[in-house]
């Protein structure tokens, strides 16, 4: 188990290196995504509305395989670590913008009005009373979906990305040692994902309204 | 896209798509029956030894990817001497995974019921027994058909990871016809629209019996109303 550590911490990095780049994208893309959704076109809206659905309604290791089959097609030739961040930034922008949109419409229609009756232009409003409070409200659920990410990347290991799951895989069936690499990389897993819930509950707490 | 060549593969997709179709059912039933008990049993015991162990085993279960889950049945049963074919192993990986979620849903939905529904029906002089099974369940039970209904999707999902195995649902059907053909265009367009119809029949069930369910408890919940 510790002959292997050297190389489970290498691959540790990259699933975290994956999963924080994509999930930062996906931040990224859901608020861009969240604005179209909210403020947009009607087919604007709609697009959004079907690129969400089609996020969660479709299995991730589906949506890999699309984006890996895919992007070499429309000439964009990257390599597996991009492909994978590819791929799971668009599965965590679908779920990002129900988070930012379920946090903005949580915060009571009273709070916008309120800033309206004490003259803020709905420009300001939005920027000086609805924001902050939605913001707020949506860092435990995006804590939630990095956890989740973390968890997905692991199925990468199908476009040999070398990230935990693969390397322990492999290191399986070169050293037919299962049990202490399996129990190894479970540990590792707990250890990310309970730091992560950890930190979503303790968000949680602090910035509940 | 080969529109056509999606008819001709067809035959080849369907039983991907019924397999899929049976391991979710088998799986999603297992682990109710698993899972929605013990997170009744989470909710009435305290801290307790059972207590902290259900709380591990719901963390193992929601710590670690799908993938490692279905990775540890697959090496694990045969060294502990248990020998399934591949559906079973992968049966196993899906409810263990399954009912760890459950657990959370029945324990969410039943401590969500107020508190002093429970304490007036023991003030009425109900047992422990018929307070659950009078007044706390069928509130209970209705709260947790959405987050069944979602937990449902996530297992239709998980599913396809199913394909590392020798199991041949949906994604690793499509895979195989995908390296043969090298349609995969197609192949990735049909196997996505198959997965959102499942999901799609299996949201409008879950809100079918939900407003089912409403409309059979509705008296009761007018009365609960004009109580306050």
């Amino acid at each position: 188990m510790i002959d292997i550590a050297p190389k489970m911490a290498r691959a540790l990095l990259v699933t975290v290196a994956i999963s924080v780049i994509a999930v930062a994208a996906s931040v990224v893309i859901g608020a861009l995504f969240t604005g179209v959704r909210m403020l947009g076109a009607r087919w604007a809206r709609w697009t959004v509305i079907a690129f969400v659905e089609f996020t969660r309604g479709v299995p991730p290791l589906v949506h890999i395989a699309i984006i890996y089959f895919l992007l070499p097609e429309a000439g964009l030739l990257i390599n597996e670590f991009w492909t994978g961040v590819v791929a799971l930034a668009l599965i965590g922008g679908g779920y990002a913008v129900e988070i930012f949109r379920a946090s903005i419409i949580s915060i009571s229609a009273g709070q916008t009005e309120a800033a309206r009756a004490l003259g803020l232009p709905p420009k300001l409003s939005f920027r000086l009373v609805l924001l902050p409070q939605a913001i707020r409200r949506s860092l435990p659920p995006l804590t939630n979906e990095l956890a989740n990410i973390i968890k997905a990347s692991s199925l990468l290991s199908v476009i040999s990305v070398n990230e935990l799951t693969k390397v322990a895989n492999d290191l399986i069936f070169v050293h037919f040692v299962v049990v202490e690499v399996l129990i190894e990389l479970t540990l590792l897993y707990l250890v990310i994902v309970g730091i992560l819930m950890l930190l979503s509950r303790h968000l949680e707490a602090r910035f509940a309204l | 896209m080969d529109l056509g060549f999606i008819v001709e593969a067809m035959p080849r997709l369907w039983p991907g798509l019924i397999l899929t179709i049976k391991l979710c059912l088998t799986a999603l039933v297992i682990a109710m029956a698993i899972g929605l008990p013990l997170g009744v049993l989470r909710a009435e015991l305290g801290n307790g030894i059972t207590g902290r162990a259900l709380d591990s085993y719901v963390f193992l279960v929601r710590g670690t990817p799908i993938l490692v889950q279905i990775y540890a049945a697959h090496f694990l049963l045969p060294m502990a001497g248990i020998k399934l074919d591949p559906f079973w192993v992968g049966i196993v990986a899906l409810v263990f995974n399954s009912a760890g979620y459950q657990i959370e849903i029945a324990r969410g939905a039943f401590i969500s019921v107020d508190h002093g529904q429970g304490d007036g029906a023991a003030a009425l002089g109900l047992t422990r027994w018929a307070t659950l099974r009078f007044v706390i369940f069928p509130q209970a039970v209705p709260r947790m058909l959405p987050p069944l209904a979602n937990e449902a999707s996530h297992l239709v999902k998980a599913s396809s990871v199913l394909s590392v195995l020798a199991i041949f649902e949906l994604h690793k059907a499509a895979n195989a016809i995908i390296s043969q053909s090298f349609k995969f265009l197609e192949m990735l367009a049909a196997q996505a629209v198959l997965y959102l119809a499942f999901v799609l029949a299996l949201t409008q069930l879950a809100g079918f019996l939900e407003r089912r369910m409403h409309r059979r408890s509705g008296a009761s919940m007018t009365a609960d109303l004009s109580i306050r």
